[in-house]
């Protein structure tokens, strides 16, 4: 009866979980293993495939536009973490403080979230071109022109900007159910001790809303790695290359230079660097957060 | 037992009556595809025994990217329009592609169209792989409404001239003289470096793909760089100028394409009428007498290696191609100028070529409109002179003579 139960049990669990198993081997596990063939192999889509072990992964760390893009996306996550954090924050302590049309509110700034990533990026295009509105602005105000998409550094903090602009919403979300699970109590102890509001916030808010500040950091790490609708439609990559991102550098290796075999290394190198900084982070910044 | 052999008998005298099936995929664009579906069931009509299976290139980033993806799974048309010269040469390379001179009747064809030097542009190695469709010269646009208010009564032909109208109608970060640099992406030198060089150097070749060497760095190409510099450096120029800076009056002059005609038909009716279409701008030194060539942003046929069909397909191609109505009705349904060097002699265009006066100024310079080089290495060429050639000039990092040499080193050495 007991083997019967079980064997039982074992056809529900399988039947459960056999659909998502099968769609996991097919769309997942094929192309992981395709990836790894690929990565160790020339080919061009059109002549026979050739296995050439390591040489592209070799190729790969000679290249000058892999550190090029290394260094791109390091420069970018200077600008886009701090701001995007600051940001996502102070959105977050803002709604905590607002009562009425809080929905309308979150709402609002998710839009940006959910909207097309060509669309925004038109109209970013137009907003910061050399006689956009902006420059307008700055220019009747300071008499001068800020070249948004023309200097290098200038070019990566306006795809910071965009970037952040799409997710303080949802970052801002999920400062927000952190900031919502820390104790009011904790707060009014720490005012009848004679807190004031930076000490309360250093002390108890950043502190506490540890796990929210680690999974964002952790979101916009990854984020940061699959930057590319932005720079390939605004900026092509430039000036100079500075904006050339992993991601365009993958899809211009495989389906432009049809080099799939480099593109796959690539893949890999770029997903155990997102990995890395990842594990670095937690390690550098996790806490055990203890809220009850 | 009967009926089923009755009905394996049906089956089989289907196929045989059906005959040969061919896959053939065309762009996915509305206009061209309105060409085609007439086209194919004009064919399939009347050929009976070599259906066409018409479809266009399937979704995807990009034709090339579809067709790539297509080849690598196995599922390869018979014949495929829609493809681009650095796409063809990598196709050619890797042998998946039927020289079309192989067929004893291709040049027949190809006089019959009234193609003879636009496909020998075409040709790679020793033979002719692509079948050009269309054409299309990029030419310069000018705002004659404005150039008049300024006291011209013609548009800029050499750079002086665009220097001059440039330094009365600039105003710095406001509006400027011409639209130079079409953009950062490394398809845009078609439309910029490429499009003034062949126009600088009557039409002359930018690499040497078998001798693996970058030519560009001439006369010509010196003439280039240094106009592509003067604009920047005087403020007569820009890029990251916000959309339609021509139709708005913030540059005077822009490089485009035929395709632009209708957009500015429709979206700029004030405008419109204002429009004068020149070829690109040369050195003071062109000649007057001669002509101006420029880029042609061109497109072909290719028929598989894989087909089975190759004279079915080759039938198919012929058919098409030597009926000068449907090149006529191409014209017309896609606003794409065939790539044919009668357009504007032959009496069948001339009532579409009356009525489309700009359309006209485009047919005009297909005979001088020059492909982009057929190298597999398009791409890795054009990010070079996109990185140490356009955008040095543009920021001024290096002078204008120091960067064509250096952009041209490099891309020797790529090709190499």
């Amino acid at each position: 009866m007991k083997k019967r139960l079980k064997t039982v049990e074992a056809i529900k669990g399988w039947s459960l979980s056999g659909m998502y198993l099968v769609y996991t081997a097919i769309f997942w596990g094929y192309p992981f293993v395709w990836l790894i063939i690929l990565a160790l192999s020339k080919w061009n889509f059109l002549t026979p495939r050739k296995f050439i072990w390591f040489d592209n992964f070799i190729k790969l760390f000679q290249d000058e536009l892999f550190w090029r893009v290394f260094i791109n996306t390091f420069n970018f996550m200077l600008y886009f973490i701090p701001i995007v954090i600051g940001f996502s924050l102070l959105f977050a302590l803002g709604l905590k403080r607002v009562r009425l049309f809080r929905t309308f509110f979150i709402l609002a700034f998710l839009v940006a979230n959910v909207s097309s990533g060509v669309s925004y990026s038109i109209i970013f295009q137009k907003l910061f071109a050399v006689n956009g509105p902006l420059n307008d602005l700055t220019r009747a105000l300071f008499g001068v022109t800020i070249p948004w998409f023309s200097s290098p550094q200038l070019a990566t903090l306006s795809i910071a900007i965009m970037v952040t602009w799409k997710f303080i919403g949802y970052y801002g979300l999920i400062f927000f159910s952190g900031l919502q699970a820390i104790p009011q109590s904790l707060y009014e102890a720490a005012e009848l001790d004679g807190a004031g509001k930076w000490t309360k916030f250093f002390k108890i808010t950043v502190p506490l809303l540890n796990p929210s500040i680690v999974m964002v950091l952790v979101l916009s790490l990854t984020l940061t790695f699959g930057i590319f609708t932005e720079p390939f439609l605004i900026t092509g990559g430039g000036p100079m290359r500075t904006t050339y991102t992993f991601q365009m550098l993958i899809y211009s290796t495989a389906f432009q230079k049809i080099n799939p075999g480099y593109a796959s290394s690539l893949a890999i190198v770029v997903a155990l660097l997102s990995y890395g900084c990842v594990l670095l982070t937690r390690k550098l910044v996790e806490r055990e957060v203890e809220l009850a | 037992m009967k009926k089923s052999i009755f009905l394996m008998l049906i089956v089989c005298l289907s196929i045989a009556a059906i005959g040969v099936e061919l896959v053939f995929w065309t762009a996915p664009n509305p206009l061209q595809e309105r060409f085609w579906k007439e086209t194919v069931a004009e064919w399939n009509a009347s050929n009976p025994d070599i259906q066409i299976k018409w479809s266009t290139i399937p979704a995807a980033g990009s034709s090339e990217e579809a067709i790539l993806t297509a080849i690598a799974s196995g599922r390869i048309p018979d014949i495929s329009t829609n493809i681009f010269s650095g796409f063809a040469a990598q196709l050619i390379e890797a042998d998946i592609l039927v020289p079309l001179d192989s067929f004893p009747d291709f040049w027949e064809l190809v006089d019959t169209r009234k193609m003879r030097s636009i496909v020998e542009k075409w040709k790679f190695g020793k033979n002719y792989y692509v079948f050009p469709i269309y054409s299309n010269p990029i030419m310069m646009w000018w705002r004659m409404d404005i150039l008049r208010e300024l006291g011209y009564d013609k548009p800029p032909r050499t750079y002086s001239e665009i220097y001059e109208i440039s330094s009365k109608y600039s105003i710095p970060n406001e509006r400027f003289g011409s639209l130079v640099v079409m953009g950062r992406n490394w398809y845009d030198r078609w439309f910029d470096f490429i499009t003034y060089y062949y126009a600088a150097s009557g039409g002359e070749p930018y690499l040497d793909v078998e001798k693996a060497r970058a030519l560009f760095n001439n006369e010509a190409g010196k003439e280039v760089v240094g106009f592509i510099d003067k604009m920047f450096r005087s403020n007569w120029t820009a890029v990251d100028l916000g959309s339609n800076p021509f139709y708005t009056g913030v540059v005077l002059g822009g490089i485009f394409g035929p395709w632009e005609i209708n957009q500015a038909r429709s979206l700029f009716p004030d405008v419109f009428d204002d429009i004068v279409i020149t070829p690109p701008p040369v050195p003071d030194t062109y000649p007057t007498d001669e002509p101006i060539y420029t880029f042609a942003d061109t497109k072909g046929l290719v028929m598989f290696a894989t087909t089975k069909h190759k004279e079915a397909a080759w039938k198919f191609i012929k058919w098409v191609y030597s009926d000068i109505e449907k090149d006529r009705r191409w014209m017309e349904t896609t606003n794409l100028p065939p790539a044919r060097e009668d357009l504007l002699t032959n009496p069948i265009f001339k009532e579409y070529m009356d009525g489309n006066p700009y359309f006209a100024a485009y047919a005009s310079h297909v005979a001088y409109a020059v492909p982009p080089a057929l190298t597999t290495k398009t791409v890795e060429v054009q990010d070079i002179m996109t990185t140490f050639l356009i955008e040095t000039i543009m920021y001024g990092k290096s002078d204008p003579l120091s960067a064509l040499s250096d952009s041209s080193s490099r891309v020797r050495k790529e090709l190499f």
